[in-house]
């Protein structure tokens, strides 16, 4: 369905050098470097499967998908969906593709959203009782009802979100591309916008290709990840496989009346573990610790972190995507 | 043919939404223009009082009212803001979204511009040509409107805007290598004002200049349905300038075409 074979971005960015002579200086003999924002990515989804994609800030996520639907040429390399270029064939391979920003709009700012579908109608050639069929069918996933006949730049955030949802796929399109599509969103939101998606995607086999931060997004929708890092590959697999190969990491946090808590509790000592398994941070009251719970399990460390000293307010949670980034550097693994 | 239309038909209607949604914005943009036609007509006046009164290059002082009542009225149908619209998309990335719908990039704007346009051409033109002929009949002393010279004033308005928009998605490519039009935009103001005869006729130039300016593009765009209107051109003078018009158009659309197939491979999308 989606191939991806070393697509490779470069940039040309200006640098300026420091104060009013940089200023000046640049005015008149600019100095550019290279940027490389993506390097060599290569990879494949099959048909109507979910991909999660994630990485850092600037890591080269947004750029990627830029590439994909065909709104950036890539400096090397290529990529091909179903069978087509985005950049040779645009205006026929846009038809079979839905694309959402979530830091843009693609909706017309000031027409009542109600019109924009119409509008949106006419470009994609979609008949007149299947456009019915297909308007129904979202409102009930996204229920636009209650703010259809607004102007969009009257909506909220989450509103817009989903009437931005519903417009990528007015068309049936057969992939689906979301670029941080529950950024800035409540929960109730999210969770609504996960479960269309899935929907969506179960009813009629609608490839996604999903970029987000928000590892519950990733964990509810795709069984599949590809992580990346200033701008190459650093894992490409599903999510079970990552956490058995890199270690549970869990983020255990606590307040202790305990002086001296920190010296205290000798983790490393008590469980032997390696410096990759643990992390210790102490600042006054509240203290942080996040450990591989392959290595120690959560009741062990529960227990003898309340034997050793008085803890107030006590929480074990999952670490989030850039912790789990972050170890994957620290234990050097590439490709 | 009637399949386009139906694509493209919507912008038209999200242009009109759109200046119905600003109609304050709009109403100032209009007094702003009506001063400049103000001020245009006292310079002058003040010019035929110095000069003695009688006819200055082919121009009467009544003629040089109507010539600035219908500069001011041609400027307004044929403006363009593409260039700036264009530039702003490139500049803020939202030129992606457009990117990703199955339509042509040039085309959409074109129509979305009509849409914004239409309501101001009907309500300014009708009662600006009324002006027109009244001041005419007033100062000439006879009624002087003639159909023919009106049907080919649209026309050739229609060619003119046609070539403005056109030069001004070219323009506006520009910001693929500059980011940013601002600057660039008010120089092409100026010089396209002198060159288009806005702030003087033509035919006050040195006549080698004339001849030059005449071919450039820019007469095609103000001056050459003024002058038709004004009935300055006949015969095969009048089919010669339509032409150029014509051409000029074509140019810059199959320029702008060109320009478009190159500089969207520079495209970076700026934030986001």
């Amino acid at each position: 369905m989606i191939t991806a074979d070393k697509l490779r971005k470069e940039f040309k960015k200006t640098v300026k050098e420091p104060g009013l002579k940089g200023s000046i200086k640049s005015l008149f003999k600019p100095k550019t470097e290279k940027v490389t924002a993506v390097r060599d990515i290569s990879f494949e989804v099959a048909e109507g499967e979910i991909l999660g994609f994630i990485g850092p800030n600037g890591a080269g996520k947004s750029t990627v998908i830029k590439m994909l639907t065909g709104i950036l040429t890539p400096t090397s390399g290529s990529c091909t969906i179903n069978g087509k270029n985005p950049v040779k064939n645009r205006k026929s391979y846009v038809k079979e593709i839905g694309v959402v920003f979530g830091q843009r709009t693609q909706l017309w700012w000031d027409l009542p959203l109600r019109e924009t579908y119409g509008v949106l109608k006419e470009i994609y050639e979609v008949p007149d009782d299947s456009y019915k069929k297909r308007m129904a069918f979202l409102n009930e996933v996204l229920e636009l009802d209650d703010f259809i006949s607004s102007p969009v730049r009257t909506l909220s955030l989450g509103q817009r979100m989903r009437a931005d949802i519903a417009a990528s796929l007015l068309h049936s399109p057969k992939v689906l591309f979301l670029d941080e599509p529950t950024i800035g969103l409540d929960v109730v939101v999210k969770d609504n916008i996960r479960r269309a998606i899935e929907h969506i995607n179960s009813r009629e086999k609608t490839t996604v290709i999903l970029t987000t931060h928000d590892l519950a997004d990733i964990e509810q929708l795709s069984k599949r990840i590809v992580m990346i890092d200033k701008g190459s590959k650093v894992f490409d697999g599903t999510i079970a496989a990552l956490k058995a190969e890199y270690g549970q990491i869990r983020e255990l946090s606590f307040e202790t009346g305990t002086p001296n808590a920190v010296k205290t509790l000798d983790y490393t000592g008590h469980f032997k573990l390696g410096a990759d398994d643990l992390s210790l941070e102490g600042e006054g009251k509240s203290v942080k610790v996040r450990f591989n719970s392959a290595a120690v399990p959560v009741s062990d460390m529960l227990s003898y972190t309340l034997g050793k000293i008085s803890v107030s307010d006590i929480s074990v949670k999952d670490a989030d995507i850039e912790e789990i980034i972050r170890r994957l550097y620290e234990q050097g693994v590439d490709g | 043919m009637k399949r386009k239309l139906k694509i493209y038909l919507p912008f038209i209607n999200a242009g009109i939404q759109e200046v119905a949604t600003y109609r304050v914005n709009w109403i100032f943009y209009m007094l702003g223009n009506a001063l400049a036609c103000f001020v245009a007509y006292f310079i002058w006046a003040a010019v035929y009082r110095s000069g003695g009164g009688g006819t200055m290059s082919g121009f009467s002082m009544p003629q040089m009212v109507v010539y600035i009542v219908l500069m001011f009225l041609t400027g307004t149908i044929i403006a363009s803001d593409g260039a700036y619209v264009v530039g702003e998309e490139i500049r803020d990335g939202a030129i992606a979204m457009r990117l990703i719908k199955p339509v042509s990039y040039n085309a959409t704007f074109l129509f979305q511009e009509l849409g914004n346009k239409l309501p101001t051409e009907i309500a300014i033109a009708v009662p600006m040509i009324a002006a027109v002929e009244i001041i005419r009949t007033v100062l000439g002393g006879a009624v002087q409107f003639n159909i023919t010279c009106l049907l080919l004033y649209i026309l050739s308005c229609v060619l003119a805007y046609l070539i403005n928009f056109y030069f001004n998605i070219c323009f506006g490519f520009i910001a693929f290598i500059i980011k940013y039009l601002w600057g660039a935009n008010m120089m092409k103001n100026a010089v396209i004002g002198f060159l288009s005869g806005t702030v003087i006729p033509l035919s006050f130039l040195p006549g080698a200049l004339e001849k030059v300016f005449l071919l450039l593009p820019f007469a095609s765009l103000n001056y050459t349905p003024v002058m038709i209107y004004m009935g300055k051109y006949g015969g095969a003078e009048l089919l010669y300038f339509l032409g150029l018009q014509a051409f000029w158009a074509l140019f810059f659309f199959g320029l702008s075409k060109l320009l478009w197939r190159s500089s969207v491979k520079r495209l970076t999308v700026q934030g986001g």
